[in-house]
């Protein structure tokens, strides 16, 4: 299963994308998901961006927060709202949000 | 003659929810408070931001330009302008590394009042003070 998760929430439980194990995975951060790949705590980074998985985060949300979207974590991808359209349509075939 | 005091927590990061702009909201709404009051009677209102609330201090936020929504910045700056005392807790800062330079100012607007980052006893103390904490 190719699995896209839209994870909107900054404090999430992750313990289910963990078990679900799909061939492939792709994060998608959206509203207050992004600070999952701008902010650092104790600086460490999010510990959902150790799971294996393509990581996304929406340039909008991350401007309205006050968020350079140039200075994301390495492992984060960002994405434009066209973009993401083109993402959910080519590369997913499921979809689901947390 | 009496003051009551005041203290509006805010521990959510903003936008997810109307929640946390809110407490800035009802901050400021004090002002039409004291409209009710007895003739020197006054309340004092403290705003403070505490754990992931500190997020919603960080300035540049584009909301007006890509959502067409007043941002959280701009309710801190009006915040700053009718002279609330916001306090930003300092470890909390500390915790996400931003540094001062980072947070909102209304300088811009001509606002001498700043954000006060203060370490979270001080918040402690005013929670302590307050006759009322409505938290957000």
């Amino acid at each position: 299963m190719k699995l896209g998760v839209f994870l909107s929430e900054y404090r999430a439980d992750s313990t289910i994308l963990q078990r679900l194990s799909p061939e492939k995975l792709g994060i998608i951060l959206v509203g207050n998901g992004v600070y999952h790949a701008a902010i650092k705590e104790k600086g460490q980074s999010s510990q959902i961006l150790d799971l294996k998985a393509n990581f996304y985060a929406l340039k909008e949300d991350l401007e309205t927060r006050g968020l350079d979207a140039s200075k994301l974590d390495s492992r984060v991808k960002p994405l434009s709202y066209g973009d993401l359209v083109d993402l959910i349509f080519n590369e997913y075939e499921k979809l689901i949000w947390m | 003659m009496a003051d009551v005091k005041l203290a509006f927590i805010v521990s959510k990061p903003p936008y997810k929810s109307e929640v946390p702009k809110l407490g800035a909201t009802h901050a400021m709404a004090y002002q039409t408070v004291e409209i009710l009051l007895e003739e020197g009677d006054t309340v004092t209102p403290v705003l403070c931001y505490v754990g992931d609330g500190v997020l919603n201090c960080l300035k540049g936020q584009k909301a007006m330009d890509i959502y067409g929504i007043t941002s959280t910045e701009t309710h801190l700056k009006n915040c700053l302008l009718v002279d609330l005392d916001v306090y930003v807790c300092k470890e909390d800062l500390e915790n996400f590394g931003i540094q001062e330079d980072q947070i909102v100012d209304a300088e811009d607007m001509g606002a001498e009042k700043k954000l006060q980052v203060v370490p979270f006893e001080t918040i402690k103390k005013t929670v302590e003070e307050a006759k009322h904490v409505l938290y957000f």
